[in-house]
């Protein structure tokens, strides 16, 4: 119990030194930017690879950080995302920034340990430390593509990137403020400090707070305005990982707070996120419909699928929260490689609408066919990943006594698949303007035949995920709700 | 006797799709061989279950039992009934006269196959599933491929907006093919939606944390988890089995879809809703089903008659079969409200004999549209003189569909106004035999208008009769509406080994309703 507590960090700690190898090595070596991104895939599989292999459970002294198969399997989440993204933009980086290559892997994963840091955290300071760790460097990757976007709209990178920072800074702020109350009356930065008896008003306004400043992050309503405009100003392969890594961690975020937390005040909580969970979808959902840039689509959709798995989390018992580990997981898998098929064919076709997609299918079969593959698992259907995890995501919702959210949200899901065959519509069915073979980089194929075979062998095969999800949700140790018995 | 029998002819379209995935897009000829190896593969071994099924012991046969998410209780459980026996039977048949009927299909005909026969697969999985949750899958993947199926190869029309509406069709393209597949995609989803909804309630409700039909069925619901059970369920089913008013996707779905996607479609997927409304909602949830009985019966009556209207008043050749299903369909439904052996027998022999007739009916419409290149009845007439076969089947097609005694409409009619007229709403029958007589009516006067007549002239005068492959689905279904017209103990054994045995779990059930 001395000093091998920073052998609990060793992954997050090799994620970091790779930042700081790519960082370094760019100052040193310059002018060799191809290497970097391939070195940092290769370095992010060894990781993801080690994380299979080495054991690193167990809690510091103080029990501000543990590490346990939940923490293992939202950082094998992350890495896996991580390799994806980095896979997916190495040909556009090569292709348009040449010099700037190390920067983008290294502020990446610097984003990446936050991450990797924030589902151990047990107190307040590292949890807020790691959030804003995983935060930053997106700020800056939004407006990476600073004068990339469309002839009339130059600047759009730059709206993306001001747009996510000031919500961002906001939401952090909220977080900041919500603390304060909540510090100021349990007198502990432990997560688990919770006091047993009822919640006087400024510590629950203060939780409420600390649920909305994670809420922006996790792009729930009210606190979505960022998210299409973000994503159809930042460049397309770091949309792929902004809309689902920060997702992931923010989910995370919001289970160590409020499941294994303070799960006992769930009457302070529950309703507040029952009512972001409903409205992400209403709104997620019944936006996406007009929407006529692919990007924003799935932003909209992006919420949407949020709110499924804010379901999950409301229920607050293992089972949801293992459910919602399945949802979160199958979601970057199949948005990460939706993004990257839309990357991959706006490349060459001068633009992300669903204009420009039309006839996907006859110019790449490949792609086509993976697109389709993508969109019906975000439509939740049968024999790809996202049937099953929204089926379980509900299934847990029913148990747990949300009758209503679970009804609308089984509705709601059919004016999903009504945008989603949409854009399905026009890759299959549509004839575009040009009908040239369309030809993505090795890379971006790999990446996206990656996240191809995981939907698809999730969706035949769901067993060993549900069990590797279940294994962590319990290791969570969720505390069962006030309300948990109805 | 093997007990992979089920599996085999479940996989047997699945593992031709995968082959065709490996075939080069040139292999045209070879592409239709293995598509046609596969669905043969199906019916023979769907001819061997038929064959080797036991009447004597009924029940479940052939078992084959893979667990697939064991902690939630979900199992790969395939059982061949009596039911199963016959529809198995009529799916085989269907996809390879389908397979053959699509012989001519030139654009992007690797993907068309290898959708159709995934779609295929999953429609012989529904009928032999023995777990709610493996049904379900399956039945979403019959359902979806449909919506590339139409989309792509289908056909688009002309539909003048009218109505206070009109703006809409401009808005929405009725009419066209895009349209009409994601209009059937969305109202059978929504049904899904419902099913889905249903099976929670059931797998919750059961506390036995299975999906198991048969453990299902042991369960003992409490009557307010029946009664909100089995609505849904037959709204989630019977909106693919075309129940009014949920069946508008159904005429212009069937009106748009390629011809063997028609054929499959109108000829086994209607019996897929059915079926599932007879097997989960009224097995699972007896006493709601005897509850519900007036409403499923009455809504019944109404598709039979409306339905008729509907197709005595349609100019276009695929919308009078089109509308026809939902009429047939309706005394599917009417069977099954009857909650007798007799009203039972009939609704799954009709399962079956509307399955072989409309999908005789939609290759003939196909093979007249490919020489004609108009549905339009009006413009036609005389098509006898060049095509004498096609005519034959079409009015053999069309005498079993208005139910004449030695053609299987008969015997499914018959049998099923005989349970309605012994249940307690014996005028049931009324409006369920003015329907048949509204059909005598549109069948006649389109087998009249199209094909007898004087000789055509001009445009019409190339005409020619079928050709190599295309008689595969007149002779095979032709033959089979006689068969089972002359013959139906072939079938009937089968299935009332089953009826009688669902029913006879439910001893008040047939009381219930005298």
């Amino acid at each position: 119990m001395t000093s091998d507590w920073l052998q609990l960090l060793t992954l997050d700690l090799a994620v970091a030194g790779i930042a700081g190898l790519v960082l370094l090595g760019d100052a040193v070596l310059p002018g060799h930017g191809r290497v970097w991104g391939r070195l940092t895939a290769v370095l992010l599989a060894a990781v993801l690879g080690a994380s299979f292999v080495l054991d690193v459970s167990g809690s510091t002294p103080h029990g501000a950080y543990v590490s346990d198969a939940w923490v293992l399997f939202f950082q094998r989440v992350f890495l896996c995302a991580a390799l994806l993204a980095v896979l997916g933009a190495l040909d556009w980086l090569e292709a348009r920034a040449p010099l700037r290559q190390a920067e983008y892997y290294a502020l990446l994963l610097f984003s990446v340990v936050g991450m990797m840091i924030l589902p151990g955290a047990r107190d307040w300071t590292l949890l807020v430390v790691s959030f804003e760790l995983m935060g930053v460097p997106l700020y800056v990757l939004s407006a990476w593509a600073k004068n990339d976007g469309p002839a009339d709209r130059p600047k759009l990178a730059a709206e993306a990137g001001l747009k996510l920072f000031v919500t961002g800074t906001a939401s952090s702020a909220l977080t900041f403020f919500g603390l304060a109350l909540i510090l100021g009356f349990t007198e502990s930065t432990l997560i688990s400090a919770v006091p047993t008896g009822a919640l006087p008003p400024l510590a629950g306004v203060g939780l409420l707070l600390v649920v909305a400043g994670f809420g922006f992050k996790v792009g729930a309503v009210p606190f979505h305005m960022w998210v299409a405009d973000t994503y159809q100003g930042a460049p397309t392969p770091f949309v792929a990982f902004l809309s689902v890594a920060p997702k992931a961690g923010g989910l995370a975020a919001l289970s160590v707070v409020l499941l294994s937390g303070w799960a006992r005040q769930s009457a302070v909580w529950e309703p507040a996120v029952l009512l972001l969970s409903v409205s992400s979808m209403l709104v997620g959902n019944f936006f996406a419909l007009p929407q006529t840039d692919a990007r924003r689509l799935l932003g909209f959709s992006g919420i949407a699928q949020i709110g499924y798995v804010l379901v999950a989390l409301c229920t607050h018992t293992e089972f949801g929260v293992a459910m919602a580990l399945f949802f979160i997981a199958t979601y970057v898998f199949t948005n990460l490689g939706a993004f990257l098929v839309v990357h991959a064919a706006a490349e060459q076709s001068g633009g992300h609408t669903l204009v420009r997609l039309a006839g996907l299918s006859r110019r790449s079969p490949f792609l086509g066919a993976a697109l389709l593959v993508f969109l019906l698992s975000l439509a939740g259907i049968p024999f790809v990943a996202g049937f099953w995890a929204k089926l379980f995501v509900f299934l847990a919702g029913y148990r747990a006594g949300l009758v209503w959210p679970v009804v609308l949200g089984v509705g709601l899901a059919v004016v999903g698949l009504f945008y989603y065959l949409g854009v399905a519509r026009s890759t299959f069915m549509s004839e575009g303007e040009s009908s040239a073979p369309l030809h993505a980089g090795v890379a971006l194929r790999a990446a996206i035949a990656l996240c191809l075979a995981a939907v698809v062998g999730i969706g035949l095969w769901p067993a060993p995920l549900l069990q590797g999800a279940t294994r962590a949700a319990r290791a969570l140790g969720t505390v069962p709700g006030a309300s948990a018995t109805r | 006797m093997s007990t992979h029998l089920l599996s085999l002819v479940v996989a047997a379209p699945a593992v031709a799709a995968a082959l065709l995935l490996l075939l080069p897009r040139q292999a045209r000829l070879a592409t239709r061989w293995v598509s046609l190896c596969g669905a043969l593969t199906s019916l023979a071994g769907a001819l061997v279950v038929a064959w080797s099924w036991d009447k004597a012991k009924g029940g479940f046969q052939f078992l084959e039992d893979y667990p697939l998410v064991p902690s939630l209780g979900i199992h790969i459980k395939l059982a061949a009934d009596g039911w199963s026996v016959a529809l198995l039977l009529l799916t085989g048949l269907i996809i390879v006269t389908g397979v053959l009927a699509s012989w001519k299909v030139d654009r992007r005909d690797k993907e068309f196959f290898i959708l159709l026969l995934v779609l295929v697969s999953g429609v012989f999985g529904v009928f032999v599933s023995q777990d709610l949750f493996v049904f379900f899958l399956l039945y979403e993947i019959a359902v979806l491929p449909m919506y590339l199926l139409i989309g792509i190869w289908g056909s688009s029309h002309e539909v003048p907006p009218a109505g206070p509406f009109r703006f809409v069709w401009k808005r929405f393209a009725v009419g066209s093919r895009e349209y009409a597949a994601m209009k059937l995609t969305l109202m059978l989803l929504v049904g899904s939606a419902a099913i889905l909804v249903a099976m929670f309630v059931l797998w919750s409700h059961s506390g036995a944390r299975t999906f198991d039909l048969q453990a299902l069925q042991a369960v003992a619901f409490s009557r307010s988890t029946q009664m909100l059970v089995f609505p849904l369920v037959w709204l989630g089913f019977g909106t693919l089995a075309g129940v009014f008013p949920f069946h508008t996707w159904s005429p212009d779905g069937h009106a748009s879809a390629p011809t063997a996607v028609s054929m499959l479609h109108a000829g086994v997927l209607m019996k897929l809703g059915a079926f599932g409304v007879m097997r989960v909602g009224m097995v699972l949830a007896p006493d709601a089903a005897v509850a519900w009985a007036p409403v499923v019966g009455g809504v019944a009556v109404v598709n039979i008659l409306y339905g008729a209207l509907c197709a005595a008043s349609q100019t276009d050749l695929k919308y009078v079969i089109a509308y026809s299903s939902v009429s047939h369909m309706g005394v599917v439904m009417l069977g099954a409200a009857t909650l007798n052996a007799a009203g039972w027998n009939g609704a799954v022999y009709q399962m079956f004999a509307h399955g072989i007739m409309t999908g005789l009916f939609f290759a003939l419409v196909g093979l007249v549209y490919e020489r004609a290149h108009t549905r339009t009845i009006a413009r036609m007439g005389g098509f006898a003189h060049a095509m004498p076969a096609v005519a034959v089947c079409f009015t053999l097609a069309s005498l079993s569909s208005l139910g004449l005694p030695g053609t299987a409409g008969f015997v499914a009619e018959f049998l099923v106004f005989l349970g309605a007229a012994t249940t307690r709403f014996p005028w049931w029958t009324v409006p369920g035999v003015l329907g048949a007589f509204v059909t005598a009516v549109y069948v006649l006067r389109a087998a009249k208008t199209i094909f007898w007549g004087p000789l055509p002239t001009g445009e019409f005068a190339h005409l020619e009769d079928a050709r190599g492959t295309e008689w595969g689905a007149p002779l095979v279904l032709g033959a089979a509406l006689v068969l089972f017209g002359l013959w139906p103990r072939l079938l009937l054994d089968f299935i009332d080994v089953t009826s009688a045995a669902f029913l006879q779990r439910l001893p008040l059930l047939a009381d219930a309703l005298r």
